[in-house]
Parts: structure tokens; C-alpha cells; sequence
């Protein structure tokens, strides 16, 4: 099963259940407004907010467990990973606080503990150990109004476009995290335009690691290259310095 | 005057604070590297360490030969010491102020043994000094600081024992706290630059005298007139009477 | 004192001051010391620090494959301080990661955890890989004059041509993979900056800027120590830097061109103006070396040289973080503390490059300090007449003074309280106006609560309900604003208020009346509030007061209205029962006449303003 939480914007209340679920389970302390936090409600304490779209919609931010995710191809030391459930998962073990997650994440969701002395990334983990358990996730199980569900991602793609055809004038007519950037754990459905989460009007469909990924792959290519060049050169001007001064420089 | 007395324990405190601890660490790093040069120039590379170390006890030890010699100045001396070091480090109020600044603390001596202390620091501090005008010998050997620092010494010690006894303080608190903050600020930042620094530079000044012992007395002053410095100053008192005696001196070095 | 010593008497006094602000970022966090955060993780020690060190030291690399590999000789005299220059660059460029680094200590984790995928794994192995090449090919400089290690030089200098290529082959790769680094933040980098061409333009750019930094280094090194500089050698340098400046400034509009987002050039905005004065900084030493009259010249070789420095390397702090584009952040400029430790890794550097030009022979002629006498005369104190000793010691004397003064001024400037706080500035409360419906708004920003007062009264139990909300009351009080304790939004404050017990005259007269017992004064053994204001807390109060302490206001508020409100929407089905939307309706001019209060009867007469 591939782990997936599917958010309908229209039936979500704002009544912060799942932000009092999310800190309870994963044992995180209270929180005040520091230096450091961003306008969307998210910090290192807080893995999952509320925040307020257009025309009074609420729409809940968390980590989108791309399945292509940028913040695991960045992560030099593996500390970031697509676990077997879905979930992108962090390991403070490895990390070694270069930060590069956070410049990457085209959706800006790693927050980092800039307060603490040993400071760690932290995000939603689509409580991974509960899902392992066969359980559902703290938020999507605290919801009162099932605006947030967790599912196998197929099946609440389809439960998805059950909804946008059922209602297809309250709805607008996408999925947001189906395709774009490779396409996301968290999906969701909306009555009012998502681009907003992003900054993006809209996402090109290729997953952002593509990018340095194939400038990775030139890297044995450009080395071998230079140092071949490099070597023939040096070859190839000594050969002629020896045949005109009949030695070697030097 | 609160925002002067927030100065004085914020910034001023740890100008004053953290510059006698790194000016001292760096008076002992020069003091050891200079003694190091020295022991690499002299020909007699051998030391006595063992007698070096016995020596240093000796004289720290006030039941050595301090106490043979003058039982009485070196009793007032030991007391004075003790005071000086045991109450700002082990005051209950200090370390309040410690522990909120850096969140952890230490055990403190009882309120009663720090006003005893206090008092007993003020005047063994007022008695070194009577006996320092009162002695011929010490007189001849001393500069104007060590007239000026048992005033500075005391200074703290006074205005903290004020402050500790309100109804000695009530009528100007603020005002004797920013003095006993300023004060105590001013000794710190003084410490490293001048005989205070004999707090750390005591252990050491036995190994240098025995390196100093393996240079011939005046030599200084001939390596000085070898390179052509003869008519500069020294700074070894008796090299520099010498140095009168042999050769006239300009009249301005005199003067000084 | 010379130039020489004024120079060193400077970077001594920035890297004291540097070691206090250092102390303080490990002792406290990045947070409290730089102005780094959630919306922009990278800051001036990568920009500066990092990618602008690697760049600055691609000279060691370019004068190694002109001398070893093209075999150029009349370069000769300026390879070797290139390669001291490259590997005290690439040095700093460690010590700066280690600072920037949220856990430091692991940063052996890259040699043992690999991503292939990431770039930041390849930049990290070649920078490593690279320093250790670079001290391999700078070792010869001082084990040359040691008989002792006279098998490792000569085996040095035998291992120096594969070295060298390999030096090559790892330089090119991260100096264009730094650019690598930036092509997976599409949506951040803006559209100026952000291009797939990246990885070429950074490699371009490294090597002109390799060449402007030796030219640069040879010209200060000539004005500090009064050498003459290798004028000619430099022109011909200039000359081919100015290629590839000209050669990145075409690709670097090409590739605007082709992206199609030329129209960015034109645009007006802080981009915009970022964007021009770096071209405009690359383009002048580019025309500059151009002009023979210019490049042969001792002042203009300088200028052009130190304009390009500077261009390229404000080139790295915009991609690396000036020029991106969070949503919704605000403005990042470093914190002085950050400049503090940048300027301190640079001086270190600096000193140690110092350091061995005079020890060792890095240039053929070893440059000396001019008032330094080969015979070391004794020095005096121009005043005191005191004897300084040799002019190594009147100078560690002196420097290290210095050093000391400057890092205890460091540790003074650090500020406690804005700098080591969580973060949170105070935000002192305002009382809530009106009597039948309260406006409850404690920072006064209009996003309030329109508080049915006499509504909710009647609806708990009318006058015997007054002890569920106010559940503790200032003196000779029966129903105390919140905002009297709960004194600032989010800070927890101190209730009791020593200063207003303390008496009239000053403090301390009545200590004895609370703190009985005679030492210690803490708030732990003294007189409980209750033992004197006998209807503090009223009969059946809801809350218990444990400590002298209170939350802030946002707290108070939200657990005393949030708790009911989620049980009643749970009771009765009413899910939009405990929305904020439910108590935060519009935000609410101050002047609206609906939120001005009602005089009614609920007269509140506090103690602090009342006079006695």
C-alpha cells in the first residue's frame, strides 16, 4: 500500500483538531511566534497548520510526500528518505544540519530547530510508526469532519475524481499533488485555486531531483574528460619541448 | 539610574568579566612562551624542577617561611586573600545572578560567613595598607598602585556589604549598587594589566627566576650598548644605576 | 608602526572578536546569532564563506595546469603563492561549513553516508579530496629548507604532475557543481539566476575570478610588505581573465535569451538592481584589461582586478541566497554576528597566509617585514620608554592585546536578551474595552475578540459565576482584568511584582516582613500571597495558582475560551462550535463605535492606580 492522505478544502472547518493531534502524538511542546517562523503557521513545533486561502477557505499545510522527493535526492548524507510506506522520513542520526532539505523543497515545509544547540530538521512524518501498525494517521483520525482522510493513494485518486465529477461546479477540476513535480503522497481537492501554497501558478509535471540529477550524471564524464585533457596536453607539450631543446625543462 | 545599575551587570560586566579571564590566560601563554625563549637562548639547559616546585609552595603556603619570618604580616595577608576570593565567588546573590544568566549554579557559603568575611577582608585591606606606609623597607619598594589598590580592592567589598544590610543602604540603594557594579567591573578589567596578576602568574615567577639566575646580572644592558642602544633606558633598577655610575646620563632620563 | 603591523593589528582584532561571537553561536545556537531562518536556511556563510571561498581559490588550480601542465614558466614565481593561496582558501572554506552547520560534529557523516544523487555529496568529497591535494602540492614550500624531510620532498615533487591533473579534474567538477547545487530550486532562484546553464557559468566564472584573485593577492602582498609586483607576469594574466569575464557575460545574456526570460533585464525591482550592478561589476575589469595602457599599469591592474573579485563573488551571495524568492518571507541581510565570524575566518586566513610567506619561500624573494631587523634590536615603548624586548616579542605583546580587547568587546556587544531570547520581542497587553460586550484585543492589531460579557455571565450562573473566568484577583478586588497578570502576549510574566512591595524609598527596608526566614531571599521560602491578601483567590475558583509565574496572554485566553468551547461542540454536535472564525470575526478598526466601551456598572478600580 502506498500511504496517502487525501484533504478536500471544502469540508475543513479550521478547527485546528489535527494540529492538536499532530503535536500530541508526536510529543511536540508548545510553541510561540519566534524570529525564524514563516507566515504559514508551520515550525519545527508545529508539523502540520492551518492556513487561510482565498474567499475563506482553510486549507491544511503539511509535507506532501512527493513521490519523486527533492529533499531526499538533496540530503548529501541519506538522512532524508522515502520510507517503504510513502512516508519521506528523517533520520536526526545522519543528518549533519546542512540545511540543503529546506533550500530544496519546491513546497518550503522542513523547518529547522534554530533555538535548539543540537538543532534538527522536523516535518510531518505521516506518522510513519502508526501507519506501520496499521493505523491511520493523528490528524487524519482526529478530523471531525473527515475533510482529511488517509487511504491507499489509488484509491483516494479515484475517491478524488468520484468528487470533482459528482460536484463539478463546486469543485475546480484538479488534483492537486496527482501529477505535478512527479506527483505526492498528499493529495488534494478544492474549491478554490491551490497555487497559492506554492507561490507557482502552476507546477510542471517533471519532479524537481530530475534537474540535478542529470547534472550529476556528467560529473564521472566531465572529470575523466578534464583529467584526459589535461594528461594529453601535458603530453603532447613536453613531446615537443623534448625534440626542440633535446631534455626536459626544468 | 536602574538602567545605569542594568549596564553595569549587562555589558559592562562582561567586558570586565571576560576580559580578565582571556587577559589573563594571555599574561600566563606570553609569560610561559618568554620563559621558553629564554630557556632555549641560555647555554645551561638544566633545571631543577623538583626545587623549583618546593620553592613555589614555600612561598604560597603561609605556614612556610612567610610565617617564620613576619607571623603577623603574613597571618593579615592569608585573611585578606581568603576573603578576597571566597565572597564574590561564593556569595548567594552571585550565584543567583550566575544561574540566571547561564542556568547553572554552585553551592554558596552561609549569608552570616560572607558578612563576616566581607568585613574581615575590609580591614586586613585597611591593615596591609597602614603597614605598607608604616615600613621603611616597604615604602622604598612601593609604586603608586600599590598605594591605589587597596582602596580598589575594598571599594567592592565596602558598597557590597552596605547593599547586603539594607537599613544601612535603604536611602541611596541604587546609587551604591551601580557603584559596587562599577567597581568591581574596574578591578576586573584592571587585573590582567597590572600586580593582580599575580594571581595566576605566581606559580611561575620561581621558574622564571631560576632562568633569570642563569643569565649574568646586567647582560641586558651590554647586548643594549653592543648594538649601539647604550644611552636607552633599562628597565632593571640596579643595571640602570650602573649604568649612572659608568656613563653620564642625559638629563631627561634622570628626571624620570 | 607600518603599514605591516597596522594590517595585522586589524585582522588580530577581528578574529578576537570573532572568537567571542564564535563562543556564542556554539554555546547558543544559529538562531539566536545569525538572521538565518525557516524562510531562508542559507545565508551569508554559505554565500560568502563557502561558495565564494571555493571561488576565490580557483587560482590554485588554473597557475598549476599553466605552469605544470602547459608548462608556461615565466608564471612560475606566482604559482606557488596561488597554491598557498587555494589551500588557505579551501581551509577557510571548512572552518566557515563548520560554523554554518547545524551539527558541526557530523560532518565526517558525508565519508561514511552517501547520496550519489546530491550534489552537495559531490561538492563535499571534492572539496575534501581537493584540500588534501592542495596540502600535497603546497608541502614542498616548507620541507624544502628541512634536510630531515629531504625523501618527502623528493617524493613530492615526483607525485606533483598526477596531482596536479587530479587537482584539475576535482576543481572543475565542484566549482561547476556549486552551481549544480542551485538547479534543484527551480521556484526560489530568481528567473535572473536561475538557469541550466548554472554548472558552465560558475566554472567560467571560477576561473576569471581565480585569475583577478592572483593578481589582486600579488599587489597587496607588494603594497603591505614593499616588494615589487610581477607586473608583466600579472598584465598577461589580465589579459586572459578578461576572456573569460567577456566569454561568461556572453553566455551568461545568451542564456537570459534563450530561456526567454529576457524581459526580467527591464523589469524594475531589487532583482533588477542586483542583477545589473553584479554585471556591471564583472563587465568594467573585463573592459578594463582590454585597454593595454590600463592592464600594464600598477593602480589599474589593481582596480580592474579587485572590481571582478568583487563582482564575482557578489554573483555567489546572490545565487547563494540574496537573490531568491520565498514566498511570503521577509528580507534577509546577515546579522553582525555573522559578519563578525565571516570577516574572522578571512583575517585568520590571512594571518596564516602572512605567517608563511615570511617563514617560507613562497615567493622567490621571501618578503619581510620592513621594520624588522635581521638583528632583532631590542624595541622601546615610544612614551613609556619601557623596554618592549625583540620587535616577536613587543609584537605578540601587542597583537594579542589586541586580540584579547577585541574579544572581550565581542562578548559586551553580545546583547543577552534580543540576541539569546527564543526569539518572542515582549509584547506588553492592553485591557480589554467595554462593559457589556468586551473587545478583547491585547496587542491592539484589530484581530480581537468581541467578548459577550454580560451574555456569557448569566448564561454560567450569573454573580456566583464570576470565579470560572476570574480565578484569581488583585487586592481588595473582585474581578481583575486579565491583562493585570497575564502582562504580555506570549511571554510568561511575573505576577507578583516584587518592585510594587518593595517600599516607597528605594527597597530592601521590609524585606524581613515577607522573607521571614533570615537567608537565603529566594522566592522559595517566603510569605505565600494568601498570608497577607486574604481574597486573592476567590472561594471556588476554577484554576489553581501554583506559581508566581502566569503564561501569556494568547494562552490564557485561548485554553481558558478553547477548553469549553471544544466540550460544548463535542456535546452538542456543533463541530464550528471551537473555529477560530467563531470568537475571531473581522478585524476591527480601534475606533469602531461598536467595540468603544459602555460605561456600565462594572466599575473596575485597580489598586495600581488608585492612590492610597
Amino acid at each position: 500500500m502506498k500511504a496517502a492522505i487525501l484533504t478536500d478544502t471544502t469540508k475543513c472547518i479550521g478547527c485546528n483538531e489535527c494540529v492538536i493531534a499532530c503535536k500530541k502524538v508526536n510529543n511536540l511542546p508548545p510553541d510561540a511566534p519566534r524570529r525564524w517562523d514563516r507566515d504559514d503557521g508551520l515550525t519545527a513545533r508545529n508539523w502540520t497548520s492551518i492556513v487561510q486561502g482565498p474567499s475563506d477557505s482553510f486549507v491544511r499545510k503539511q509535507c506532501r510526500h512527493c513521490l519523486d522527493p527533492a529533499c531526499v535526492s538533496a540530503c548529501p548524507v541519506g538522512a532524508l528518505t522515502k520510507s517503504p510506506t510513502g512516508a519521506v522520513v528523517y533520520d536526526s542520526n545522519k543528518c549533519m544540519g546542512c540545511r540543503y532539505c529546506m533550500m530544496a523543497c519546491p513546497y518550503g515545509i522542513p523547518r529547522y530547530e534554530w533555538d535548539q544547540v543540537v538543532p534538527h530538521v522536523r516535518k510531518c512524518i505521516l506518522c510513519n510508526d502508526r501507519v506501520a501498525k496499521g493505523l491511520q494517521p493523528a490528524c487524519t483520525e482526529a478530523c471531525p469532519t473527515q475533510a482529511t482522510i488517509f487511504g491507499d493513494r489509488d484509491e483516494l485518486l479515484s475517491e478524488a475524481h468520484r468528487r470533482i465529477a459528482a460536484e463539478p461546479r463546486l469543485y475546480h477540476d484538479k488534483v492537486w499533488g496527482e501529477s505535478e513535480l512527479g506527483g505526492a503522497s498528499v493529495i488534494y481537492i478544492s474549491n478554490v485555486d491551490l497555487g497559492f501554497l506554492t507561490g507557482a501558478e502552476s507546477l510542471p509535471a517533471t519532479p524537481v531531483p530530475t534537474t540535478t540529477e542529470h547534472a550529476m550524471e556528467a560529473v564521472p564524464f566531465a572529470f575523466t574528460g578534464a583529467v584526459a585533457a589535461m594528461a594529453g596536453i601535458n603530453w603532447i607539450i613536453t613531446r615537443r619541448m623534448k625534440r626542440q631543446t633535446g631534455g626536459p625543462d626544468e | 539610574m536602574d538602567t545605569w545599575v542594568e549596564f553595569g551587570r549587562g555589558p559592562l560586566f562582561r567586558l570586565a568579566f571576560s576580559l580578565m579571564l582571556l587577559g589573563l590566560l594571555r599574561a600566563v601563554l606570553l609569560t610561559l612562551q618568554n620563559i621558553a625563549e629564554a630557556w632555549f637562548r641560555c647555554a645551561d639547559k638544566s633545571l631543577n624542577i623538583k626545587s623549583i616546585v618546593a620553592e613555589t609552595l614555600a612561598w604560597l603556603l603561609p605556614a612556610g617561611r612567610l610565617w617564620r619570618k613576619r607571623p603577623v604580616y603574613s597571618t593579615i595577608s592569608f585573611l585578606f586573600h581568603i576573603g578576597l576570593i571566597v565572597v564574590p565567588l561564593f556569595l548567594l546573590a552571585h550565584i543567583q545572578l550566575w544561574r540566571a544568566a547561564v542556568g547553572f549554579a554552585w553551592p554558596a557559603i552561609p549569608a552570616k560567613a560572607a558578612d563576616w568575611l566581607t568585613l574581615l577582608t575590609i580591614l586586613t585591606g585597611l591593615a596591609l595598607l597602614i603597614a605598607r606606609i608604616a615600613g621603611r623597607r616597604m615604602r622604598a619598594i612601593s609604586r603608586t598602585q600599590d598605594y591605589l589598590w587597596p582602596f580598589l580592592l575594598v571599594l567592592p567589598f565596602l558598597s557590597g556589604y552596605l547593599l547586603s544590610h539594607a537599613s544601612l543602604s535603604a536611602a541611596g540603594y541604587h546609587r551604591l549598587m551601580f557603584i559596587h557594579v562599577c567597581s568591581a567591573a574596574l578591578v576586573m578589567l584592571l587585573i590582567p594589566f597590572t600586580k593582580i596578576a599575580h594571581c595566576v602568574l605566581l606559580p611561575f615567577s620561581q621558574l622564571a627566576t631560576a632562568i633569570a639566575w642563569k643569565f649574568v646580572p646586567g647582560s641586558g644592558d651590554r647586548v643594549a650598548a653592543t648594538l649601539g642602544y647604550a644611552e636607552r633606558p633599562c628597565w632593571i633598577p640596579n643595571a640602570r644605576a650602573e649604568q649612572a655610575v659608568q656613563t653620564p646620563t642625559p638629563p631627561e632620563v634622570v628626571a624620570k | 608602526m607600518n603599514r605591516l603591523r597596522r594590517l595585522k593589528l586589524v585582522l588580530w582584532s577581528i578574529t578576537g572578536l570573532a572568537l567571542a561571537v564564535a563562543t556564542a553561536r556554539f554555546l547558543f545556537g544559529l538562531g539566536p546569532v545569525t538572521h538565518l531562518s525557516d524562510a531562508f536556511p542559507w545565508g551569508l556563510w554559505i554565500g560568502f564563506d563557502v561558495m565564494g571561498g571555493v571561488a576565490l581559490a580557483a587560482g590554485g588550480f588554473i597557475l598549476t595546469a599553466t605552469v605544470y601542465i602547459f608548462h608556461l614558466e615565466r608564471f612560475h614565481s606566482i604559482v606557488r603563492p596561488a597554491v598557498a593561496t587555494a589551500f588557505l582558501g579551501y581551509a577557510a572554506v571548512a572552518v566557515g561549513l563548520l560554523f554554518d552547520l547545524g551539527l558541526p560534529w557530523n560532518i565526517w557523516h558525508m565519508l561514511v553516508f552517501w547520496n550519489p544523487h546530491s550534489p552537495l555529496f559531490e561538492v563535499g568529497w571534492c572539496v575534501m579530496l581537493y584540500l588534501t591535494v592542495l596540502l600535497l602540492e603546497f608541502l614542498p614550500v616548507p620541507t624544502e629548507s628541512l634536510p630531515k624531510l629531504r625523501k618527502l620532498y623528493c617524493a613530492l615533487l615526483k607525485v606533483r604532475l598526477p596531482l596536479v591533473i587530479l587537482g584539475i579534474g576535482l576543481s572543475t567538477l565542484h566549482q561547476s557543481s556549486l552551481g549544480s547545487l542551485f538547479l534543484i530550486m527551480p521556484f526560489r532562484v530568481h528567473p535572473l539566476w536561475y538557469s541550466p546553464a548554472l554548472p558552465l557559468l560558475f566554472l567560467t566564472s571560477a576561473i576569471a575570478l581565480g585569475l583577478m584573485m592572483v593578481v589582486f593577492e600579488s599587489h597587496c602582498t607588494s603594497y603591505f610588505y614593499g616588494r615589487e609586483p610581477e607586473t608583466d607576469t600579472l598584465a598577461s594574466l589580465g589579459s586572459v581573465a578578461r576572456y573569460f569575464l567577456a566569454g561568461y557575460l556572453v553566455l551568461r545574456f545568451a542564456d537570459l535569451i534563450i530561456r526567454g526570460d529576457a524581459h526580467y533585464l527591464a523589469a524594475p525591482g531589487w532583482h533588477t538592481f542586483l542583477f545589473w550592478l553584479e554585471v556591471t561589476f564583472i563587465a568594467v575589469p573585463a573592459l578594463l584589461f582590454s585597454l593595454p595602457r590600463v592592464r600594464t599599469s600598477h593602480s589599474g591592474q589593481f582596480a580592474a582586478a579587485f572590481l571582478g573579485v568583487a563582482g564575482i563573488v557578489f554573483n555567489r551571495i546572490d545565487v547563494g541566497g540574496l537573490a531568491h524568492l520565498p514566498a511570503g518571507a521577509p528580507f534577509y541581510f546577515p546579522a553582525w554576528t555573522e559578519i563578525a565570524i565571516t570577516a574572522g575566518v578571512v583575517s585568520t586566513a590571512t594571518l596564516v597566509f602572512l605567517f608563511l610567506i615570511e617563514r617560507f619561500n613562497v615567493w622567490e624573494q621571501r618578503p619581510v617585514d620592513p621594520e624588522a631587523a635581521p638583528l632583532e634590536a631590542p624595541r622601546f615603548h615610544p612614551v613609556g620608554t619601557t623596554w618592549l624586548g625583540t620587535p616577536a616579542v613587543a609584537s605578540r605583546t601587542i597583537y594579542s592585546l589586541a586580540f584579547v580587547l577585541a574579544a572581550a568587546l565581542g562578548f559586551a556587544l553580545l546583547a543577552p536578551r534580543p540576541a539569546f531570547s527564543r526569539g518572542i520581542p515582549p509584547q506588553p497587553v492592553h485591557r480589554a474595552r467595554g462593559g457589556d460586550i468586551l473587545w478583547i484585543d491585547g496587542n491592539l492589531n484589530g484581530y480581537g475578540v468581541a467578548f459577550p460579557h454580560a451574555k456569557i455571565e448569566a448564561k454560567l450562573g450569573g454573580d456566583s459565576s464570576c470565579v470560572k473566568c476570574h480565578h484569581m484577583n488583585l487586592p481588595r478586588d473582585r474581578n481583575s482584568g486579565c491583562y493585570e497578570c497575564h502582562r504580555d502576549m506570549y511571554l510568561p510574566t511575573d505576577a507578583f511584582r516584587h518592585d510594587w512591595h518593595a517600599a516607597a524609598s528605594g527597597a530592601n527596608l521590609s524585606c524581613n516582613q515577607c522573607h521571614t526566614a533570615a537567608h537565603p531571599r529566594t522566592a522559595s521560602n517566603v510569605k505565600t500571597c494568601g498570608q497577607c491578601h486574604k481574597d486573592l483567590i476567590p472561594p471556588g475558583a476554577t484554576i489553581q495558582v501554583k506559581t508566581y509565574q502566569t503564561v501569556g496572554y494568547v494562552e490564557a485566553m485561548h485554553t481558558l475560551c478553547i477548553g469549553c468551547h471544544v466540550n460544548l461542540a463535542r456535546q452538542n454536535n456543533k463541530p464550528g462550535f471551537a473555529q477560530c472564525t467563531t470568537c475571531h470575526k473581522e478585524p476591527r478598526p480601534l475606533d469602531d463605535a461598536a467595540a468603544q466601551p459602555k460605561t456600565t456598572g462594572v466599575g473596575i478600580l485597580l489598586p495600581a492606580y488608585a492612590p492610597k
